[in-house]
């Protein structure tokens, strides 16, 4: 069966996705995922993305030519939301994948790359994100990770760190620094590393909330072919713009979803059980508060996707301004369930079966949200300078 | 909701974005700083030549149907002109006379549309309503209505809407005591109105309905004016950050005040999604429709108190000088905060409805994609 001969039928479409889903998706993944080991997670992430390739929901977005759907943003929406609505699991090994390879290579790479890299995303390839570094954060721009030429290769020498799912990838996207001497923003280069050559080591980093998503790479000697960079020597920067630009949009509106249907889950849950805390008014008042804030967010978040797709979108601060409301209020609904929730709630759990069901893991995941993907602090000055035209000093 | 205007359709955003535009040139020549400011103390009757104005403009039919003298645009008419109307921090008595009018229009039956609906369209007459609704002041015997209402509106209001006893009915106040109530905020109207045994000009015919149309109506006009007002104070508190110069820079410079600015800015933008999420339910007549338009006043107002006091304080000494423009549109947030009822209860109100859809297994929270 490929879901996508539905495509032209919308509520059709729908239908055959929510089919589907009801068919494929195991109704204890969330309890299943919840004890995994690494290994385990890997199989299911892996079992998963095969899945959504049989029916042609891997790389349903990308153009016809490389394999993909081909789909409208329509069609993504409604995927999105179908998978919310099933609480459906995220394909989160395969992010970059699917959202920041694509979003690079489509403008930037060349057709050898493209005809390449992106056949093999639907085969299962994990791409990692190498950009961040250990004393180059907010002030990206400032990374020391070392390129020199050396003949028709580069050798790379340096560190990279939050990098999520780099023990599992095959590939990276790599920025790097190969004219110390020009002003910051004009000496980056951008490469594709393969994460099996050698002088590549990753250690994964133990993140707060218990899990290890992230990994730090250090890189000694690593020759990359010079074949794989993406975009012109020196021209990294603007290449990179092109990756952060791509983490906008569909990924985030699911993430809205989502919530919104853990959040109604949770409520109605609540009703029916009679829970303590609606016997509580301010608490009550507050939560009803955070379901006008959440509307006004998934709002926002369409704005986004309307808007993504006009000439303006380069331009706008929108995003910034939807990341500054949704994560904090991610943050709050999370902090709010932890309040809630009493001794019980710092019972030691790594995700839950149900929504909320473990709330220091949520509230303590939901720094992700507010520090990842640029920190808020740097939303903070874009909106500041970039929309509000407030001088930089 | 029983509505007389089924027909209000959606409009499409061309049409309301020329529709803010048209509003939004004419209160920038009328009611610019200065003039805003000579009305505050006292030197001009800005409230009537903008009043004027409005009714010649057609800005008051503006939610009354097409039958009864107005233009249909139902809410979302109603929400652009309020904006506007927030943005400038405008005198009038808008919002008691255009919610009494959707209240009316929603509820009132043939008979009272037709008495009164084309004269509010045209501008004739303003109207007043209870400045809370949570108020029941007005007692009712077969000699009629008697006792004081503390009421939002102007001191020439023909007409007052409120509850009586069992009743939702109209007063006709010609003859009636009408004090005004200096408020802080200098750019709306408050008055005690005193009845001795008025005899109602009409009762409208389902009380309930009656309160909860006019409960949305005041709640959209009141969250529209406030996200007006909010959007406008920020914008000048931005303006003046980066012309005041302080350690020989201009303050906007100042990365502690960037991100207080951004922080406005996100607020204002929630804000501004608030008022049209309950604007699109109220148009597309969702059940969950008066929950929305509840937690919007109630959300937006709570913002708008917390930007405008912000923008005071961002403009530092000038900020609490009475020449300057954000104490204006902070005594407004304030008195919008406070009508209809206590933000508290309008929560209260909507946690119940909302838990009663919830359980139901319905959903409240369904957006379109």
């Amino acid at each position: 069966m490929n879901i996508l001969e539905a495509q032209h039928d919308l509520s059709a479409f729908r239908q055959a996705i929510r089919d589907w889903l009801a068919k494929v998706v195991p109704p204890d993944w969330k309890a299943r995922m919840a004890r995994a080991s690494n290994e385990e997670y890997i199989a299911f992430q892996r079992w998963w993305m095969a899945e959504r390739s049989k029916v042609g929901l891997a790389i349903p977005h990308w153009p016809k030519e490389y394999g993909g759907g081909g789909l409208s943003q329509r069609h993504l929406i409604a995927i999105a939301d179908e998978m919310a609505r099933a609480d459906a699991p995220q394909n989160r090994m395969f992010t970059i994948s699917l959202i920041h390879m694509p979003g690079t290579l489509l403008p930037h790479g060349t057709e050898a790359q493209k005809r390449r890299y992106l056949a093999g995303v639907a085969n299962g390839e994990v791409w990692c994100q190498g950009f961040s570094e250990p004393n180059s954060g907010s002030d990206l721009a400032s990374l020391r990770t070392r390129a020199v030429r050396d003949g028709d290769h580069y050798v790379i020498n340096g560190q990279k760190i939050w990098s999520s799912n780099s023990m599992y990838a095959d590939h990276c996207l790599l920025l790097t620094r190969t004219d110390p001497n020009a002003q910051k923003h004009r000496g980056i280069t951008y490469f594709i590393m393969d994460m099996r050559s050698s002088g590549v080591e990753v250690r994964p980093i133990r993140q707060a909330n218990g899990r290890a998503e992230f990994g730090e790479l250090f890189l000694t000697n690593v020759r990359i072919p010079a074949e794989n960079m993406i975009g012109a020597e020196n021209n990294g920067w603007r290449v990179a713009q092109a990756t952060l630009a791509s983490e906008r949009g569909v990924i985030s509106f699911e993430g809205g979803e989502r919530q919104r249907y853990e959040i109604e889950a949770f409520y109605r849950k609540s009703l029916q059980a009679g829970a303590d805390w609606l016997r509580d008014v301010q608490l009550h008042r507050e939560f009803v508060s955070f379901l006008a804030e959440m509307q006004a967010a998934r709002r926002l978040l369409r704005r986004v996707l309307e808007e993504s797709e006009t000439p303006q979108a380069s331009a706008s601060v929108l995003p910034s301004i939807v990341k500054l409301s949704s994560t904090v209020l991610r943050q709050r609904i999370c902090s709010f369930m932890v309040r809630i929730a009493g001794v019980d709630g710092q019972a030691f759990a790594l995700l839950a079966e149900e929504p909320f069901g473990s709330p220091m893991f949520d509230f303590l995941s939901a720094f992700s949200g507010t520090i990842a993907g640029g920190t808020n602090e740097i939303q903070r000055n874009i909106v500041a300078e970039r929309g509000l035209g407030m001088p930089r000093v | 909701m029983t509505s007389a205007i089924e027909t209000a359709s959606t409009l499409d955003q061309a049409t309301l974005d020329a529709l803010r535009e048209s509003v939004a040139s004419v209160l920038s020549e009328q009611c610019g700083s200065t003039a805003l400011h000579a009305f505050i103390d006292g030197k001009n009757t800005l409230d009537k030549t903008i009043w004027g104005q409005a009714g010649q403009l057609g800005w008051l039919g503006f939610g009354i149907p097409e039958q009864f003298g107005g233009l249909g645009m139902g809410a979302q008419g109603l929400a652009i002109l309020h904006g506007e109307l927030g943005r400038r921090a405008a005198p009038g008595p808008y919002i008691a006379t255009l919610s009494a009018a959707q209240a009316i229009v929603e509820t009132g039956g043939d008979a009272i549309c037709q008495r009164w609906l084309p004269r509010l369209a045209a501008g004739e007459i303003n109207g007043a309503v209870p400045a809370t609704l949570d108020m029941h002041s007005l007692t009712r015997s077969s000699a009629g209505v008697s006792g004081t209402l503390r009421c939002l509106g102007a001191a020439d209001a023909a007409f007052l809407l409120a509850p009586a006893a069992d009743d939702w009915m109209i007063v006709d106040l010609a003859g009636a005591e009408v004090t005004v109530a200096p408020m802080w905020d200098r750019t709306r109207d408050v008055i005690d109105v005193r009845l001795k045994d008025a005899m109602p000009a009409g009762i409208l015919p389902d009380a309930a309905a009656t309160r909860a149309a006019l409960t949305r109506a005041m709640a959209l006009a009141v969250a529209a004016d406030s996200a007006g007002g909010a959007r406008s104070v920020t914008e000048l508190t931005i303006a003046y950050m980066k012309t005041r110069e302080q350690f020989g820079q201009p303050i906007a410079g100042f990365q502690a005040l960037k991100h207080r600015a951004a922080d406005l800015a996100t607020k204002q933008a929630v804000a501004d999604e608030m008022v049209r999420h309950a604007v699109q339910r109220t148009v597309a007549d969702e059940p969950d429709a008066d929950i929305w338009a509840s937690l919007a006043k109630s959300e937006v107002t709570d913002a708008c108190v917390f930007i405008t006091t912000d923008c005071v304080q961002l403009h530092g000494g000038v900020g609490f000088t009475w020449d300057f423009d954000p104490h204006v549109f902070l005594k407004r947030a304030r008195l919008n905060e406070v009508l209809i009822m206590a933000n508290t209860a309008l929560r209260d109100q909507a946690a119940a409805a909302l838990a009663t859809i919830t359980m139901s297994g319905r959903s409240a929270l369904e957006l379109e994609l």
